[in-house]
């Protein structure tokens, strides 16, 4: 845990009581909210009927703040991070509400995402060994991202600047890795790429949708570890979506428990997992077979075991 | 890559070899006379049994074989009945004709099928879609006979701006073109189409659009280039296809290619005239596969050829 995020967790904590319907009536961070979701909901066609896959959800993301939506497949947890981003098929979902990124609506006005997406907002997508084009390079990928958001650059530019951010995500001989396939990396390592493409449109937020759950336990503390610091670093906000309590407790500031489209329990993450007070959310961390006592600071290492129970328990219930 | 090549080239010797082989022994086992075909309808069994000498086809079957296989392998495919001149001379003489009929033909379908197929996926599942959907259906189930015959009645009969027949000059390349490539560009359109869809809803395309790619970067950069593979594919064996002789196209527009060719020695039980021409479009069918299956590693990273072979 980083210093910056124990200040923001201390100061919700401080006023952050959340009321009836689940949602804080406060928070520690001021100013614009990078995101502002109010009433969001989701309707999705499909051949048995229109379902509504979130029902009316509520929240904000300020800046250098995590939040989580945490729950279980079906909770309607990645349909909300993808009609947040407009990334549902036009004909086939159906979206009211609001969503607002840094004050900009992109429900009212849905061709205004167009700028914002790979700017102002970057998604890190769920299987990294499914998230790039299997037959361009890398560093095709890399430095077409670099050029979109400063198109003044040069190709010689661009490219020093694409092996800058593989060196941000830690990726050993970045010049040379330029080079390579998708297909010639490991999951961990196409993952920093993909969080390196996400940070290439320089956005003040990131929308993780389960960053790590395709990727084996050790590479998932690795992968969390690079995200805090990279927020630590650079104050961007990150809108979490996971099944996983052990990722959930360690980066989180804010938990959503979502189930059925809505959010059954919200709140600092010590007091959902400490004092859960719904019944959903009690099952959620009673499927967690061994909970250590909760540890004001956990490195990266001392979560990982943390994870693996976690994900091994979530993962019966996944029928992904 | 060298290795791989030597090995395609042999085993693409070998099929055309026994493809050839196989037509050999067919040809001779189906019903009809080569003698009665050529002879006058009232000529005696005597006269018969001379042209049979004449041609060596009184020999046994095997020794007829053993005869095929050392002239094959001096390039000589014997002497056509029909034409009295040699088979494979006759075969390459109608080729140019045969492969600029697919070289047009093949053209206009890429040039339309992969715009098209792009529209119906971009446009996938709406009313206009529908509407071409419906268009390609019925391209698809016209004989090619049928729909020659409406653009000959329609382009040389009705309205003369085409040529109707035969080849006097570029314009009649026209309309066996346009009839060889309606079937082709139902076909492929439609498989561009089901490419596309596929990869434009692929989890690396959403991901790209989540990094602010526009549409068309998108749909060409991404989508077309990773469905290059099999459209390619589609393209070359129907180009191979089309090197085979548009049999029914060539007869309609009485269009001097191959594929006219081998009606004539098929009725006239030409027995060298049909084996060199299998020969040659066996020979040109594997060249296309071998030309098709190279490029498949420029096109996708992670095919390597010869991968077993070589290691």
């Amino acid at each position: 845990m980083t210093a910056t995020k124990i200040a923001a967790a201390t100061a919700g904590g401080d006023s952050g009581t959340t009321n009836a319907a689940g949602q804080p009536t406060a928070t520690g961070a001021t100013g614009t909210p990078l995101l502002t979701v109010a009433d969001l909901q989701i309707e999705l066609i499909t051949e048995a009927g229109v379902i509504r896959t979130v029902d009316g959800i509520t929240f904000t993301i300020h800046r250098g703040e995590t939040v989580t939506i945490i729950g279980e497949s079906g909770s309607g947890k990645s349909t909300t991070a993808m009609g947040i981003l407009r990334l549902l098929p036009p004909g086939l979902a159906v979206i009211s509400g609001t969503v607002q990124f840094q004050g900009v609506d992109v429900i009212a006005e849905p061709r205004a995402i167009e700028k914002i997406r790979g700017r102002t907002v970057s998604l890190i997508p769920q299987d990294p060994m499914t998230a790039l084009s299997p037959v361009h390079t890398i560093g095709r990928q890399l430095v077409e991202a670099v050029r979109l958001r400063r198109p003044e650059l040069s190709r010689a530019a661009a490219t020093d600047r694409a092996v800058h951010l593989l060196e941000q995500v830690r990726i050993p001989h970045p010049r040379r890795q330029l080079s390579s396939y998708p297909y010639q990396l490991s999951g961990g390592m196409l993952q920093r790429v993909i969080i390196a493409i996400a940070l290439a449109g320089e956005p003040v937020l990131l929308v993780a949708d389960e960053p790590t759950s395709a990727l084996d336990v050790t590479v998932q503390a690795g992968i969390l570890d690079l995200l805090l610091d990279l927020q630590e670093n650079s104050g961007v906000g990150i809108l979490m979506i996971t099944h996983d309590l052990g990722v959930a407790r360690l980066v989180s500031d804010r938990v959503y428990v979502m189930r059925d489209g809505r959010f059954v329990e919200s709140g600092e993450v010590e007091q959902v997992v400490g004092e859960p007070r719904d019944d959903y959310t009690r099952a959620l961390l009673a499927a967690v077979p061994t909970l250590g006592s909760w540890d004001e600071d956990p490195d990266a290492g001392a979560a990982a075991p943390a994870g693996r129970s976690a994900t091994a328990s979530a993962e019966t219930g996944e029928t992904r | 890559m060298f290795r791989y090549l030597a090995r395609r080239i042999t085993q693409s010797a070998l099929t055309v070899f026994l493809t050839v082989s196989g037509v050999f022994f067919l040809i001779r086992l189906a019903p009809g006379d080569p003698a009665a075909a050529l002879s006058s309808p009232v000529a005696t069994a005597a006269e018969l049994d001379r042209v049979r000498a004449q041609f060596g086809l009184d020999k046994p079957l095997i020794n007829q074989y053993w005869i095929f296989i050392k002239h094959l392998f001096t390039g000589d495919l014997g002497t056509s009945f029909s034409f009295q001149s040699s088979a494979l001379d006759v075969v390459l003489s109608r080729l140019p004709y045969t492969i600029t009929l697919a070289v047009t033909s093949i053209l206009l379908t890429t040039v339309i099928a992969v715009p098209l197929g792009v529209w119906m996926a971009r446009n996938a599942d709406t009313a206009r879609e529908f509407g071409a959907n419906v268009v390609t259906i019925a391209a698809q189930s016209m004989p090619d006979f049928w729909s020659g015959i409406m653009l000959l009645t329609i382009f040389a009969v009705l309205i003369p701006v085409l040529p109707a027949a035969g080849f006097a000059g570029w314009d009649g390349l026209v309309l066996p073109t346009v009839t060889v490539a309606i079937l082709q560009i139902a076909l492929i359109s439609r498989m561009v189409r089901r490419d596309m869809v596929a990869n434009l809803n692929a989890p690396y395309l959403v991901v790209a659009r989540a990094r602010g790619l526009s549409n068309g970067a998108l749909t060409w950069r991404y989508a077309m280039r990773n469905s290059a593979i099999p459209v390619l594919t589609a393209l070359g064996t129907r180009f191979a296809a089309m090197l085979n002789g548009v049999v029914v196209v060539e007869v309609v527009f009485g269009w001097p290619g191959v594929g006219s060719l081998v009606v004539r020695a098929l009725e006239t039980r030409d027995y060298p005239l049909i084996t060199a021409t299998v020969l040659v479009t066996a020979a040109l069918a594997v060249l296309v596969q071998l030309l098709v299956d190279l490029a498949y590693p420029l096109l996708d990273p992670r095919v390597r050829l010869g991968k077993g072979a070589t290691s």
